[in-house]
């Protein structure tokens, strides 16, 4: 313990200030004083441990003390055994009971190695949990915390969508409500993220990250809903059902611990489960089933499958598969797809697998494989697997497309062979079309193809000379943006893919990123602060390529549109809707109608009001002016110089000739 | 209508000015020379020789008989303007960065990095003020500043009027002397420029109303950020002066006084 130094002037001053001074000086030894008298408070249980007979006994002891020491000064272990081999659980007695209680936190789920996991309690919880009564008494009721309507904005009855925007290089996030006039704001806050912020699937949470974990914000007036405490937290993933959120920190693992990565029950705000995590390379480590019930993730030749509300590996064991390289489920359906290099004599297969039967529907071989990515349609409909290949008895890379018809019965492969370099892939969300951008800049090329009905693939439409670096679709399908961004200084194409016509050729300059809002309608282009230090403004367009606003915000770093949850509307319904299509866009388009001409009328009011208010201003500034003007003809010595034109009898002409031309006219024959 | 350009300096401009009576058009840059045009076809009459730095300010008196200018060499130069003749040569401690003839050009005022008399003050921007310029009648004037806006004023009160926002650094302002316009030039550091524009000529006037405080138009040309504006005092045309060494003489189409924001 330090020694404090006393202020001299205290002891003289009030009675209770020394007296905490006192118990803060002693409180430290206090704390440390042996208790003999409650010896079993410092006692701990060890269960699990490896039964050894004499000659193993030894160094069983020494590992156990190199394990426990860390925790406290061990004063005092018994090792029962029965006829000579130790009976599985051991008693250690440390210095203090504060010491007994973090060898429980920390030793207890221990794995000493494969058949060995310690189990430790402590001695006196025995005691207490064979105490118990029969008598079941109802835990206390939590107070209900209400949050108020977690889905209010989608009740807008302008259905405007929201989108978050985060500006003064991290400073200030605002919530905005979409109006092809302009942005109406919803919530602006300082500081109320460190770094960025992430929607949940379904946009009813707001994610911000803070030194200490991260929060979540819902609500009409977003107030904070749960809080997940993860030191050092730099990236999180939500389950599709939005029931659970899994944090990443390169911060917190300990052996004993695992907690780089943690999965957390969002309504309870409980910790569901931690893992151990070598790199975030590829976050999401954990990859999701559709509906949630499921997630995954592959080490190397392994892949390990949880299940959900558990936590626990499905059928208590991992897969294992040699050299699996990548995985992804499917988005429609409890489907795995996997695949594995070449390995000797076996070639390279992708498989598809129906969990939780671990079925294999289909596997696919594969031949002379460099690397494979797996494109998934986004209803599950189909699967592209990208294989890249050296055939035999060449030196070049080529590119094959493996289309996977899931909704088919044995799911039949097709094969598109491409015959430039891949830049990029793209599925129609909700439909049967990809596109692709293929070749070497400046030769770069935008490609469509349809997946048919009759097992053909077709190639609609082909556009040459592209600016473009990445796909964008709209989220309804049929239109998309290409797009070359950053080094390709923000040229943008708008593409209406059912007959494959370019809608309009337009460009952000250096725009860094592409946001379609979740209906489909308005496409968000950007130069963000972190890509781009100056212009840093967003610009709305329609869906068919028509700017609407250009909002510069001083150092806008990122937009992002809030999700929304899936449709409660039945197909019947929609069908329903889109044959009535006609009667409901008459009534809005007198909605726009009305709205417009009211902002005209507002903006028109507002300038006249400008206009009324300046002209009275200048007209008080000129009449001062004109009673000056006997000041301002004697600085001249009597000559008016008020307007250009007042002193026209001073004036002199002067004719100047302007070279203007010269022409040369050939006169024919004379 | 096609501006003309003045090609007469080897380094960035600092300041443009008109004449009382607008035939006549001075402009002075870093390369230390000063050059007067005719501002009716951009042809060259002459030039003022003598300052060994930058010139940072011009002006002329109202009679268009003596001009001022002021330099990085520690000294303000009267000349004659017909000739082009030194009249005078005032030294002073450090560099002069304005400098200008009153109303009845017998008095003259300049300040430097050191010395400034200060008569009044206002402080409504946030960041350096870059330029400032009266109206033909002197009874509002206009501010150009860092922080990206530019603001009017009355002369008299320092009351604040009216702001004209953009997203880049104001650097100059003037007063159109027959419309309800201002336009202001601008562009962003050089240091802030790390990627090559393939754009060339991008650099823009922009014209506000000043009622209204909303931007109506551009003017593209110049290769570098715009330094200086002015208006020719029958309003009838402007002249930008850059960053690209160019002075750029502008006429307005009949369209720009027939425009009119809805109200």
């Amino acid at each position: 313990t330090e020694t404090k130094k006393l202020p001299l002037y205290l002891p003289f001053l009030i009675f209770p200030i020394l007296l905490f001074y006192f118990s803060e000086l002693l409180g430290d030894i206090l704390r440390e004083k042996p208790q003999e008298a409650d010896g079993i408070d410092s006692v701990v249980v060890v269960d699990n441990v490896p039964q050894v007979g004499p000659e193993r006994l030894e160094k069983l002891k020494n590992v156990i003390h190199k394990i426990f020491s860390k925790f406290g000064k061990i004063t005092t272990e018994f090792y029962p055994e029965v006829e000579g081999t130790t009976k599985g659980y051991i008693f250690l007695e440390y210095a203090a009971p504060t010491q007994a209680l973090e060898a429980v936190k920390n030793a207890d789920g221990y794995k000493l190695d494969k058949q060995h996991t310690f189990r430790v309690n402590l001695f006196t919880d025995f005691d207490k949990y064979m105490n118990i009564s029969d008598e079941w008494e109802t835990p206390e009721k939590q107070p209900f915390k209400d949050f108020g309507n977690m889905r209010h904005w989608i009740e807008d009855p302008d259905c405007r969508d929201q989108y978050s925007v985060i500006y003064e290089a991290g400073e200030r996030t605002a919530i905005f409500s979409n109006d092809a006039k302009e942005p109406i704001t919803v919530e602006e806050r300082a500081r109320w993220t460190e770094t960025y912020v992430r929607w949940s699937p379904k946009g009813t949470y707001l994610a911000t990250f803070h030194q200490r974990g991260i929060a979540l914000w819902g609500g009409e007036k977003f107030k904070q809903i749960q809080r997940f405490s993860h030191q050092g937290v730099s990236l999180i993933d939500f389950s599709p059902c939005e029931r659970y959120v899994v944090t990443f920190s390169p911060l917190m693992d300990t052996k004993e611990d695992p907690q780089a990565i943690i999965i957390w029950d969002i309504l309870t705000g409980q910790k569901k489960r931690g893992f151990h995590c070598e790199s975030s390379a590829h976050w999401p480590i954990f990859k999701w089933s559709h509906d949630g019930k499921f997630f995954a993730r592959m080490t190397p030749d392994t892949l390990s499958i949880y299940e959900t509300p558990s936590m626990g590996l499905l059928d208590k064991k991992s897969l294992k598969i040699t050299g699996i390289k990548d995985f992804s489920w499917s988005p429609g359906d409890n489907i795995i797809a996997f695949w594995v290099p070449e390995d000797k004599d076996i070639p390279a297969r992708v498989t598809l697998m129906q969990m939780p039967s671990r079925q294999e529907i289909r596997v696919r071989n594969l031949f002379n494989v460099v690397d494979c990515k797996l494109h998934w349609q986004r209803n599950g409909d189909y699967l592209c697997v990208k294989v890249d290949r050296t055939p035999k008895g060449t030196q070049g890379v080529v590119t094959n497309f493996e289309i996977f018809r899931m909704r088919e019965k044995q799911v039949p492969v097709d094969v598109v062979e491409m015959k430039e370099s891949i830049i990029a892939f793209a599925w129609e969300p909700n439909g049967s079309k990809f596109a692709v951008l293929h070749g070497e800049s400046p030769r770069i090329n935008a490609s469509f193809y349809h997946v048919k009905n009759n097992g053909k693939i077709e190639l609609i439409k082909m556009f040459d000379k592209q600016q473009a670096n990445s796909i964008f679709w709209s989220p309804q399908g049929q239109f998309m943006v290409l797009a070359g961004l950053r080094s390709m200084n923000g040229a943008l194409a708008f593409v209406d893919t059912s007959d494959c016509t370019m809608m309009n050729i337009a460009e952000h300059y250096m725009a860094s990123d592409v946001e379609w809002d979740p209906t489909g309608r308005y496409v968000v282009t950007s130069v963000s602060w972190w890509s781009h230090k100056v212009d840093n403004a967003y610009w709305l367009w329609t869906f068919q390529g028509r700017l609407l606003q250009k909002n510069n915000k001083d150092r806008f770093c990122q937009l992002l549109w809030r999700p929304r949850p899936p449709t409660l509307l039945s197909t019947e319904q929609i069908k329903m809707i889109k044959k009535d299509l006609k009667k409901y866009s008459k009534i809005f388009e007198q909605k726009d109608r009305l709205s417009q001409s009211k902002a005209s009328k507002e903006l028109v009011d507002k300038r006249r009001a400008m206009m009324e208010d300046y002209r009275r201003y200048r007209e008080a500034a000129l009449q001062i002016y004109q009673e000056q003007k006997s000041i301002r003809l004697e600085l001249r010595g009597g000559v008016d110089t008020d307007e250009l034109d007042s002193n026209v009898d001073d004036w002199e002409e002067e004719t100047i000739e302007f070279f203007i031309n010269e022409e040369i006219i050939p006169l024919g024959d004379l | 209508m096609k501006p003309i350009l003045l090609q007469g300096h080897e380094r960035s401009i600092t300041q443009i000015k008109y004449n009382r009576e607008g035939d006549l058009l001075f402009s002075v840059a870093k390369d230390t020379v000063t050059n007067v045009w005719y501002s009716v076809n951009g042809e060259r009459l002459g030039t003022y020789n003598g300052h060994t730095g930058a010139v940072w300010c011009v002006d002329c008196d109202w009679d268009t008989k003596n001009v001022l200018t002021g330099s990085a060499d520690n000294s303000c130069r009267l000349w004659d303007c017909e000739t082009g003749k030194q009249l005078a040569l005032l030294n002073t401690n450090s560099a002069v960065r304005t400098c200008g003839f009153d109303f009845s050009g017998n008095i003259i005022m300049f300040s430097t990095d050191k010395q400034m008399e200060v008569l009044k003050k206002a402080k409504e921007h946030s960041r350096q003020i870059n330029d400032i310029q009266p109206s033909v009648d002197l009874t509002i004037f206009i501010s150009a500043s860092k922080d990206n806006t530019a603001k009017l004023f009355d002369s008299t009160s320092l009351d604040h009027i009216k702001t004209f926002k953009t997203e880049r650094p104001v650097n100059s302002a003037a007063i159109s002397p027959i419309m309800d316009h201002v336009v202001m030039g601008g562009g962003q550091e050089a240091m802030e420029v790390t990627t090559t524009s393939t754009r060339i000529g991008k650099f823009e006037a922009r014209f506000f109303h000043a009622a209204y405080e909303e931007e109506f138009g551009r003017v593209k040309g110049h290769f570098g950020p715009i330094n200086c504006v002015a208006f020719h005092p029958d309003g009838k045309s402007y002249s930008s002066g850059g960053e690209d060494g160019y002075v750029r003489i502008h006429y307005f189409d009949p369209q720009y006084f027939d425009f009119e924001l809805e109200a």
